[in-house]
C-alpha cells in the first residue's frame, strides 16, 4: 500500500482588514517561519529538509505579474523547486500531495498569501468574467453571488433568516479563534436589518475585507511519523471545475462540488458524511453559500440545508459543527481560504483547537471555492488514524 | 509504485502573430481538439486538466473558468499554474505528478497565450517590485540586451554567431507548419544589416510575440498502451528557480552567479545517468528567447564547455542536420507565446521521439530528447523524454 | 473581378484602471524613507553571508534566513558596468505613461559595492562608455517611489589626485 501524505505543521496569520505594515513576502513569512521552527526542517535539499514549495497567489489580487517573485526569498526558492498555484490555496496542497504520491518529493511546503486590502475587489473579480460577453454587465462576485443566493433560495424555498443562522453562528463562533478577524455577537435581526450589498445579500452575510497567509508542511508517511507528535493523514482530496457562464448553470445546484465530494468521500471510505465527519470548515464568502455548499457536500438532501440550520446540526455541540473558526464572514481573505480550513480542520484534529475544539474530533472535512458562484471546487478529507 | 506516464497525444494551433479570427477560449481549444484526435480520445476520456497562462498579458482573472469548457475542463479536475515563462512546463510537471500519483490516470496539459490583446511589455514590466524604479524596469528586452553584452565579452562570440543562431531558426521555422516567424532569410549578412530593437540585441535576435496554445495528453503507463503504439515517456522533471542575479534580473556581469541551467542540469543529467549530454540525449527544444540565450544556454545545459557556445553554432552541430540538433522547430525566436511556449518544447521534442515532425524532423534518430523552459528571474524547469524506459 | 468581401473582425476594447496600494513593508519601507526624507540609498546587509540584500529584505534570499537589521547607508557614486539603450518607445506601467527613444539605462557598481540598475542622464548614446563615473540624481519634488526617487546618474568627471 502506497505511504499517505501527512501534514505534520500547519500555521496561520491573524487575518486583519489592512496589514500596512508588511509586504506580501514579509506577511507569507510569518506563517513560514512558524512551521519551520515547528519542525526544524530547513530550505535544504539531499532529503534533509523542504524539497519542494508550492506557493499559492494571484497576479491579480497582488497587482504584479509572476506574483509567486514577491515571496521567493521567503520559500527558499533560490536554486529550488518552486511552483505556483492559481485557484483558492487548497488546490496547492492538492498539488503537494500528487508531488509525495507520485514519490518524487518527500517533504513539501505550501504557502498562500492574499492582501485582500491592496487591490480594488469588484475590479479585480470583474476581470473574471469572460470579457466578449459577461465583463461589460459589470458584474463582480458579490454580484454573481446575489443572484445565485436568489435562484437557490427561489428554488428551495430557503429563508433569508436560515442564511442570516449562518452568520449569527460564525460571527459568533470567531470569539473563539485567535486567528479570527472580527468577532460579533449579533442576532437574526441584526443581519436582516444590515444594510443591502446586493439583494438578498447584506453586510453582515458578507464576508469583509482581510489580509492574510497560510503555511503548512506535508510530508510522506514514514517522514510526517518522525516530524510529528500528531501527523494528520489526508484521506481523500478531489476537485472540480464547473462551466463558466452563469446562464448555462442551475446556479441553485453545485454540480462541482458534488463531484469533488463523491471523489474525495470515495478515496476516503465515506458514505455517509452526515455521520462520518466530526467538522467541517467551509468556505462561505456570503451566508448562503454556507448552505449551498452544505448540500453539495452532501450533507443533506438538495434543499434541505435550511433545516440542517434550523435544527441546530451545524452549530457548536451539534451533531456536525460547521466553521468552528468563524468562516470567511469572520475575515478570511480569498485565496487563503481553503488551505486555512485545512489549517483548522488539522488543529481540530489534533486536539489544539482549544475553545473553539469540537470534542474527540477524527475525521475532518475541508473545502475551498474559486471563481464565479463557487465555479471551481475542492474537497480535502482529514483524519488522525 | 509511482505509475510511469506518457505522452499520448500532441496538437497546436498555427501560431500567429495576431489572431482575430477567434477569441482566447477558441484558440485554447484548437489545441485541445488537435491534442484529441492526435490521442484519438474524446473529452470524456480526460479525467484531469492542467493548465498555463500569464494572466496579465490579457487582462484576465482566472481564464481557466472562462475556457472551462473549451478545455474539456467542466466536470473535471484540475487547475491552472502560472510561473512566467516556465508557466507551460510547470504545467506539464504537476500533470505528470497527478498521474504519477495514481490521482488521475489521464490528463491534459493545455498552455495558451494570446499576446494582441494587451501590452506585452508593460505586462512583464509589472513583474518588477515598483522600487526598482522604472529605470531599471525596460522589460525582459533589456535585461536581455545585457546579458548579450556580457557573453560577447566573455566568450568572444560576435554578433554574426547570433545572426546563425536566428538563421537556423529562421530554417526550422520555414519547415514547420505551426511555426510564426517563417522569414526566409538567405544568409547572415540580411539579418546583421537589420535595426536594433535595443542595443546589441535586433529585432531579429529576439523572440516575437505570438498568439498561440499547445495541449498535451498524458496518460498512465496502463493506459497509454492502449491509446497509441507510439507513447513518448516522461523519464524525468527537474525545476530550479532562482532570485535575480544581484546585478539584475538575467544577466550577471558580476561573473560570481551560479545559474539556475546549470543546477538544474547537472542534477537531472546525474540521476538519469548521462555523462555525456550530446551523446546521451540526442536533441533538444530549449527555450531560448533570444539568439545570445541560446549560446548561453548551450554552456549552461553542459551541452559545451564554457564560453564555447558560440562555436556550437558556427559549426553547425546543432543543425536540424547536426550532430546534436537544437529546436529544428524554428524554437522561441519563431514563436512564442508565452503560457505556450514550454508546452511546445515539450510538443516539438515528443513529435521528434515519435519520428513525427514532418519536414522539421532531424537527420538523427531521436531516442532521448530534452525540453527546457525559461522564465521568471532565470528559472528553468528540463524535462526528459525517452521513446522507452 | 468582384473583390472577395473582407471578414470584418468585431473586437472588444476594454480600458480597466486597476488601482492597487502595495505595502512596501518594513525593509523595503525603510528604503523608501530614507530616499524620500534624506536623499539616501540604504539597504540591509545579510548578518550570515555579509552581502547587501537589494532591494532590503527581511529574509536573505541566498542564505534562506532571516537577514537582520544591519543597515548600510550607500555611496550614490559609481562607475557604469554595462549600458545599453532602448530604441523604441515604451509603456511603464507603474507610471501610466510612454518614455520617449532611445533612452540610455545602465548597470551601475555604486562604491559601496551594489549593483544598481537605473537610468542614465547622457542621451548622447556615443558618449556612453564603460568605466564611465557617475552619481545619482536625486528628484527635487515628488520623492516617495523608492529607488525611483533617483532621476537618472549624472556623469561625473573627479579630479585626478595630486594633480
Amino acid at each position: 500500500m502506497a505511504e499517505r501524505v501527512g501534514i505534520v505543521a500547519v500555521a496561520q496569520t491573524k487575518y486583519h482588514p489592512n496589514r500596512a505594515d508588511v509586504n506580501e513576502g514579509e506577511l507569507v513569512y510569518e506563517a513560514i517561519k512558524q512551521v519551520l521552527d515547528e519542525t526544524g526542517l530547513v530550505y535544504a535539499d539531499k532529503g534533509k529538509g523542504i524539497d519542494a514549495t508550492i506557493t499559492c497567489s494571484q497576479d491579480m489580487w497582488d497587482g504584479r505579474t509572476i506574483s509567486n517573485l514577491g515571496v521567493m526569498s521567503y520559500v527558499g526558492a533560490h536554486l529550488a523547486d518552486e511552483d505556483k498555484v492559481c485557484e483558492d490555496s487548497i488546490n496547492a496542497l492538492y498539488c503537494a500531495m500528487a508531488r509525495i504520491l507520485s514519490g518524487h518529493h518527500d517533504i513539501v511546503l505550501v504557502a498562500a498569501h492574499c492582501k485582500e486590502s491592496q487591490a480594488n475587489k469588484s475590479i479585480v473579480e470583474n476581470a473574471a468574467f469572460d470579457p466578449i460577453f459577461l465583463r461589460l454587465l459589470g458584474l463582480d462576485f458579490l454580484a454573481a453571488a446575489a443572484m445565485q443566493a436568489t435562484r437557490y433560495m427561489h428554488r428551495y424555498g430557503i429563508t433569508a433568516e436560515q442564511c442570516a443562522k449562518v452568520a449569527v453562528k460564525n460571527r459568533g463562533n470567531a470569539k473563539n479563534n485567535p486567528f479570527a478577524q472580527e468577532s460579533l455577537n449579533i442576532t437574526i435581526e441584526d443581519v436582516l436589518s444590515s444594510v443591502t450589498l446586493a439583494s438578498p445579500i447584506r453586510l453582515l452575510d458578507s464576508k469583509p475585507i482581510s489580509d492574510g497567509a497560510c503555511a503548512m508542511i506535508l510530508a510522506r508517511e514514514s517522514k510526517a511519523k518522525k516530524l510529528a507528535s500528531k501527523p494528520v493523514w489526508i484521506l481523500g482530496a478531489s476537485n472540480c471545475y464547473e462551466t463558466h457562464y452563469p446562464g448555462y448553470r442551475e446556479l441553485a445546484d453545485c454540480d462541482a462540488l458534488v463531484k469533488a465530494a463523491r471523489k474525495a468521500y470515495s478515496m476516503a471510505g465515506i458514505t455517509s458524511p452526515l455521520r462520518q465527519i466530526d467538522v467541517a470548515e467551509i468556505s462561505e464568502e456570503y451566508s448562503y453559500q454556507e448552505l449551498l455548499w452544505m448540500e453539495g457536500l452532501g450533507l443533506c438532501q438538495r434543499g434541505e440545508a435550511g433545516k440542517l440550520i434550523d435544527a441546530g446540526v451545524t452549530k457548536m455541540g451539534g451533531q456536525l459543527p460547521v466553521n468552528p473558526c468563524g468562516g470567511m464572514l469572520s475575515g478570511k481573505p480569498t485565496v487563503v481560504a481553503g488551505m486555512a480550513n485545512v489549517a483548522e480542520a488539522v488543529l481540530q484534529l489534533r486536539g489544539e483547537a482549544g475553545k473553539r475544539q469540537v470534542p474527540k474530533a477524527k475525521v475532518a472535512l475541508a473545502h475551498g471555492v474559486t471563481g464565479i458562484c463557487g465555479q471551481h471546487q475542492a474537497v480535502i478529507i482529514l483524519g488522525r488514524n | 509504485m509511482a505509475n510511469r506516464v506518457a505522452i499520448v497525444g500532441i496538437g497546436q494551433t498555427f501560431h500567429k502573430s495576431k489572431r482575430p479570427d477567434v477569441n482566447q477560449a477558441e484558440m485554447a481549444n484548437e489545441a485541445v481538439r488537435a491534442a484529441l484526435t492526435d490521442a484519438q480520445l474524446g473529452s470524456k476520456d480526460i479525467e484531469a486538466v492542467v493548465s498555463s497562462n500569464m494572466e496579465p498579458f490579457e487582462g484576465v482573472y482566472l481564464p481557466d473558468h472562462w475556457m472551462a469548457s473549451e478545455m474539456a475542463a467542466c466536470g473535471k479536475s484540475g487547475f491552472k499554474v502560472a510561473t512566467g515563462g516556465t508557466s507551460g512546463a510547470s504545467a506539464v510537471v504537476e500533470a505528470f505528478h497527478l498521474i504519477a500519483s495514481g490521482l488521475a490516470s489521464t490528463s491534459l496539459v493545455v498552455g495558451f497565450q494570446k499576446h494582441d490583446t494587451g501590452d506585452t511589455q508593460a505586462g512583464m514590466t509589472a513583474c518588477m517590485t515598483p522600487v526598482f524604479g522604472s529605470g531599471a524596469t525596460t522589460g525582459a528586452i533589456s535585461e536581455f540586451a545585457n546579458q548579450a553584452l556580457v557573453y560577447m565579452e566573455k566568450s568572444g562570440a560576435k554578433e554574426e554567431h547570433a545572426a546563425m543562431v536566428r538563421l537556423k531558426a529562421d530554417r526550422g521555422a520555414c519547415r514547420n507548419p505551426y511555426a510564426q516567424l517563417k522569414l526566409g532569410l538567405k544568409g547572415v549578412e540580411e539579418i546583421l544589416s537589420s535595426g536594433y530593437l535595443e542595443w546589441p540585441i535586433r529585432i531579429l535576435d529576439f523572440c516575437p510575440q505570438t498568439c498561440g496554445a499547445c495541449a498535451l495528453v498524458l496518460a498512465s503507463e496502463e493506459i497509454a498502451g492502449k491509446i497509441t503504439r507510439k507513447p513518448v515517456w516522461i523519464a524525468d522533471t527537474i525545476t530550479v528557480h532562482q532570485e535575480p542575479f544581484r546585478a539584475g534580473s538575467f544577466g550577471d556581469p558580476t561573473g560570481l552567479e551560479t545559474y539556475s541551467q546549470d543546477v538544474a542540469s547537472t542534477k537531472l543529467y546525474k540521476r538519469n545517468g548521462i555523462t555525456n549530454p550530446r551523446k546521451d540525449i540526442d536533441m533538444a527544444e530549449i527555450y531560448e528567447p533570444s539568439t545570445w540565450e541560446e549560446m548561453m544556454h548551450y554552456e549552461h545545459y553542459h551541452f559545451c564547455d564554457e564560453n564555447e557556445g558560440w562555436k556550437l553554432i558556427e559549426k553547425g552541430i546543432t543543425a536540424i542536420e547536426g550532430e546534436f540538433p537544437v529546436n529544428p522547430s524554428g524554437g522561441v525566436l519563431s514563436t512564442n507565446p508565452i503560457g505556450a511556449t514550454p508546452v511546445i518544447r515539450v510538443a516539438e521534442a515528443a513529435l521528434q521521439i515519435r519520428g513525427d515532425a514532418g519536414e522539421h524532423q532531424v537527420t538523427r534518430d531521436v531516442k532521448t530528447a530534452v525540453a527546457t523552459a525559461l522564465g521568471g528571474c532565470n528559472w528553468t524547469t528540463m524535462i526528459l523524454l525517452r521513446r522507452s524506459l | 473581378m468582384e473583390k472577395e468581401p473582407t471578414q470584418e473582425y468585431i473586437q472588444v476594447k476594454i480600458d480597466t484602471p486597476r488601482p492597487y496600494r502595495w505595502s512596501t513593508g518594513k525593509y523595503l519601507g525603510k528604503l523608501y524613507k530614507e530616499a524620500r526624507d534624506r536623499k539616501k540609498l540604504v539597504t540591509n546587509r545579510c548578518t550570515k553571508c555579509k552581502e547587501l540584500v537589494y532591494p532590503p529584505q527581511m529574509v536573505c534570499g541566498r542564505c534562506k534566513v532571516e537577514a537582520g537589521q544591519d543597515w548600510v547607508e550607500m555611496s550614490d557614486k559609481g562607475t557604469v558596468v554595462q549600458y545599453t539603450y532602448l530604441i523604441f518607445p515604451r509603456w511603464d506601467p507603474h507610471r501610466g505613461e510612454y518614455y520617449s527613444s532611445p533612452y540610455p539605462s545602465a548597470t551601475v557598481l555604486l562604491d559601496s559595492g551594489l549593483y544598481l540598475r537605473s537610468r542614465l542622464e547622457e542621451q548622447d548614446t556615443k558618449k556612453l562608455k564603460r568605466g564611465m563615473r557617475v552619481q545619482a540624481v536625486w528628484k527635487e519634488k515628488g520623492r516617495g517611489r523608492g529607488q525611483d526617487d533617483i532621476e537618472y546618474f549624472r556623469t561625473i568627471e573627479e579630479l585626478e589626485v595630486g594633480k
